[in-house]
């Protein structure tokens, strides 16, 4: 059985799996709870053999290259390689799948009646199957089939909930974005093949140093805008914000957690695998831009009331810390400093797991919440512990978890991250310990705001007293939401435990890498899972912080229990009012509470207050009725970089508009000039 | 069959073009349109003299049909049911229509073309006449006006291609080339049709007016 699961048929019987998944749901598109059991059983049935799947592959350290089938064609193979980094992805999106669509059984009944159940499982499905060919092809066009058939199903699932306009609108800009970002891989790939005459990855990685400089440099920026509007970097993250809080919060959390990531693990592919060895400036530029997007999405997160708004801005930031040991990895290694780039590759793996799994966790948590509060604006929660302590306590979990607090699983990677900018800074030339010092310096900055935003979120949904009506009736989320959320945020506290195992993984994973092939790890775990740094220069135990952690709560609950509580009698009555009646006005809002942080990054942010004052006569404006401030930040990208980039594309439009004046003639002329060029091009 | 006399027949399929172009009667254009659907059967039939394929006989004869019978009777009915024995003007003028088919005719001859023209290197003088052939007719299609004389261009650009595939050594299987010629009766007959419709309704036949096509 294991042999077979492990095997090339066994990857097909996944594959083939999730293709039942997706027919079925079509088949019971009308009988909304036979399509969500089918959807949900095969989603959750293909998703565990995905888990067994990849995790055989990482232990028998095994990989794999096979055709699902032979076509005619040259350049379309549809060819697989499942070597470790590959299966490294299929876990990821296999655990995360796992928990989303155990999630999606109870979140979707929500849309009985409303929607066709059917479709979303099919789309589901299709959405589940094409992550994992994207991190298993090998042929370029089979890629693309991929990638477009990846991009397509989620589009489909943004704007499922297609009533509200404002969903309509995120999935036309996702859209958008995904065919830009599309044309500039095709370029890229396009390139490659002009070059290596071959499609086949491992033939471009064979002959890729035919391909001249000029060529690749182009050839990295089209991956880099291409592959990184997937990921959402900045400045082509604008889809993001918009398209995840749009779809079902299932489904924005596979979309968070593990779709953005096929840019990463493009990324990775090319610059440190097919590619490799790729220039220094490269490994700068991916630093730079991990520096701008974890700094810049945290900012935005920060100004964010809208709790998925928030979270995608999150993902921004995360895409930005993964990138910041990707871009060392790729700078070490270009200095041939071998170790310490299989540390920031480790380092950066290690984030992408963990922020699959803390960030689906997230989402899902604020699906429960949003599912019982119909409303997104975090403004009108508060006091939902009383009402959703699981959910609570699992938000909590997720919260701390991308807050990089020990012992969850964030701490451990960016505590690799940090010590890959560390060594960085240590080893490198004044020039680059500069870029070194400034990377680990918005690390910090980036953990210290996302602590802050996660804060301002936390209390905001969960604590305090309920800011509007509909909260007195909440309920906790059913039972398979809840299974989800808590399986999640218990990897989220294992992951942690065992940060020393987990880096041992996918440190394997990483020395699989023909680049990395016999490179010695830079970083030791003990038996005691401890991770120590080969010069000595940094040590950290996950059993150690757990432990003192715990014997600090159990020190304050006996404290409380039995130090304080036995002398002291508890009585209960109001709370002192200076006189006047306690109500949720009292309270600091989530606005009001990132306030002055938005204030002292104004520059940065363009925030924009307005007041606005109600009084009790129209006519006496002496005493205010009530005061609203609203406090909004403006989007900078769309007024300085897209909207002059439309208003340039609409001119040239209408320019180029002239060549199409009706005449059947002049549009053969066109033709007949165009094979006319075309011939002295090609000939 | 010498390789003179295929010459002999593809300058004729040249001049019929260069014909089309300088004729301002539909008739003549019509005319020459047999005259090189003719030579292109002959073409053909010397195909059939060198393999003794029965079905490239079947082909000759259909294309004799097609081309050379049926098409341009269609056509004179055409011109006399809706009076179009003169056709609308040209794009350009004269002289300026003969310096384009001379430089065209110049292209298709130059080195840069020489990958195209040297498939069947014994065959590379045919090959560049039969380019420059296609480009003219291509020409012809953007100089002309008249939806008639488009309809006569396009068949000859299809004539001229043809015969450039019979001396790269492209050529099809008879049956295909049968099936092709099938499909290029039918179009002739639905060509015709929406021309008589364009002209009852416009009352002219020059393809300008067409923009004024709206829902």
């Amino acid at each position: 059985m294991i042999a077979f699961i492990s095997s090339q048929a066994g990857f097909l019987v996944l594959l083939s799996v999730f293709a039942v998944g997706a027919i079925g749901s079509l088949v019971f598109r009308n009988h909304d709870t036979w399509a969500n059991v089918w959807s949900s059983f095969f989603a959750l049935f293909g998703s565990l053999v995905g888990i067994i799947f990849s995790l055989l592959m990482l232990i028998q350290g095994r990989e794999m290259s096979f055709s699902l089938f032979q076509t005619s064609f040259v350049f379309l193979q549809f060819s697989l390689r499942i070597d470790m980094l590959s299966a490294f992805f299929i876990f990821a999106i296999s655990l995360v799948g796992f928990f989303c669509s155990l999630y999606g059984f109870g979140y979707v009944k929500h849309y009985y009646g409303k929607y066709s159940i059917g479709v979303l499982g099919f789309l589901y499905h299709i959405l589940l199957g094409s992550l994992l060919l994207v991190v298993t092809t090998s042929n370029a066009l089979f890629f693309l089939i991929a990638w477009e058939t990846m991009s397509i199903a989620s589009y489909f699932l943004v704007v499922y909930d297609r009533r509200d306009a404002s969903n309509v609108k995120a999935g036309f800009l996702y859209l958008i974005m995904t065919y830009v970002g599309t044309a500039f891989i095709i370029a890229f790939f396009l390139m490659a093949y002009k070059y290596t005459g071959s499609f086949q990855f491992d033939v471009i990685k064979l002959h890729h140093a035919l391909i001249p400089q000029m060529i690749q440099n182009a050839m990295f920026a089209c991956a880099l805008i291409g592959f990184g509007t997937k990921a959402g970097i900045i400045p082509f993250h604008i889809w993001l914000p918009a398209a995840h809080p749009a779809a079902p919060s299932h489904v924005s959390a596979m979309m968070s957690g593990v779709m953005i990531k096929t840019g990463i693990y493009m990324m990775i592919r090319l610059f440190l695998d097919v590619l490799a060895p790729v220039p220094l400036w490269w490994g700068e530029v991916v630093l730079v831009i991990g520096m701008v997007s974890s700094i810049l999405g945290v900012l935005y997160a920060l100004t964010e009331h809208d709790i998925k708004r928030l979270l995608a801005y999150h993902s921004i930031e995360n895409i930005g810390i993964i990138l910041l040991g990707i871009g060392s990895s790729i700078t070490f290694y270009a200095l041939d400093m071998k170790s310490l780039a299989l540390l920031g590759l480790i380092a950066g793996l290690f984030h992408t797991i963990n922020h699959a799994l803390f960030k689906s966790l997230l989402f899902l948590g604020a699906g429960s919440v949003i599912d019982q509060m119909h409303t997104k604006n975090m403004e009108e929660y508060g006091g939902l512990i009383r009402y959703m302590p699981q959910t609570a306590l699992f938000f909590l979990i997720g919260s701390m978890a991308i807050s990089a607090l020990p012992p969850f699983n964030g701490f451990f990677s960016e505590w690799l991250t940090f010590q890959s900018l560390f060594q960085g800074i240590a080893t490198l030339s004044f020039s680059l310990q500069f870029i070194f010092v400034l990377a680990a310096g918005s690390l910090a900055f980036t953990g210290g705001l996302a602590l802050t935003c996660f804060v301002k979120a936390f209390a905001g949904i969960f604590l305090a007293r309920p800011r509007s009506k509909e909260v007195m009736h909440v309920k906790e989320s059913v039972l398979s939401m809840r299974l989800a959320m808590g399986g999640l945020a218990f990897l989220s506290i294992l992951f942690g435990l065992f940060a020393g195992f987990v880096t041992e993984t996918i440190a394997f994973v990483g020395q699989r890498l023909d680049i990395f092939h016999n490179v010695k790890v830079f970083v030791s775990v003990s038996s005691m899972q401890t991770l120590q740094l080969t010069d000595g220069f940094a040590l950290v135990s996950a059993p150690a912080i757990f432990s003192f952690l715990a014997i600090i709560l159990f020190g304050v609950f006996l404290l409380v229990r039995f130090g304080i509580n036995s002398t002291q009698k508890i009585s209960f009555g109001d709370t002192w009012d200076c006189g006047t009646h306690l109500d949720t006005r009292m309270e600091i809002t989530t606005t009001g509470f990132a306030r002055s942080i938005i204030l002292v990054f104004k520059n940065v942010l363009k925030p924009s207050i307005q007041q606005t004052v109600k009084y009790h006569d129209a006519k006496s404006r002496y005493i205010p009725k009530s005061r609203t401030v609203t406090m909004s930040v403006g989007n900078i990208y769309l007024t300085h970089f897209y909207q002059p980039l439309q208003k340039m594309i609409d001119e040239a439009s209408l320019r180029s508009k002239t060549i199409q004046g009706g005449n059947i003639n002049m549009y053969i002329s066109y033709i007949f000039l165009a094979l006319i060029l075309s011939l002295f091009v090609v000939l | 069959m010498s390789i003179l006399f295929l010459q002999f027949l593809v300058d004729v399929i040249f001049l019929t073009l260069v014909v089309m172009h300088l004729t301002k009667k539909n008739f003549v254009a019509v005319v020459a349109f047999g005259v090189q659907s003719f030579v292109l059967a002959l073409l053909f039939f010397s195909s059939f003299l060198e393999t003794g394929n029965a079905s490239i006989l079947l082909m000759v004869l259909f294309t004799f049909v097609i081309k050379v019978v049926l098409a341009p009777m269609f056509f004179f009915r055409l011109i006399r049911k809706n009076n179009l024995s003169f056709s609308v003007n040209t794009y350009l003028n004269m002289p300026i229509t003969l310096i384009l088919i001379a430089v065209l005719t110049f292209m298709a001859h130059s080195n840069k073309f020489l990958p195209l023209t040297h498939i069947v290197p014994e065959h590379q003088v045919l090959l560049s006449l039969t380019l420059s052939s296609i480009f003219i007719a291509l020409f012809l299609i953007v100089n002309r006006k008249e939806a008639l004389s488009q309809i006569l261009s396009i068949l000859s650009l299809e004539n001229s291609i043809v015969v450039f595939i019979i001396f790269a050594g492209l050529e099809q299987s008879p049956n295909l080339q049968i099936g092709i010629l099938f499909n290029i009766f039918v179009w002739i007959m639905i060509a015709t049709v929406f021309v008589s419709m364009i002209y009852k309704h416009f009352r002219s036949h020059d393809v300008t007016t067409m923009k004024n096509l709206t829902d």
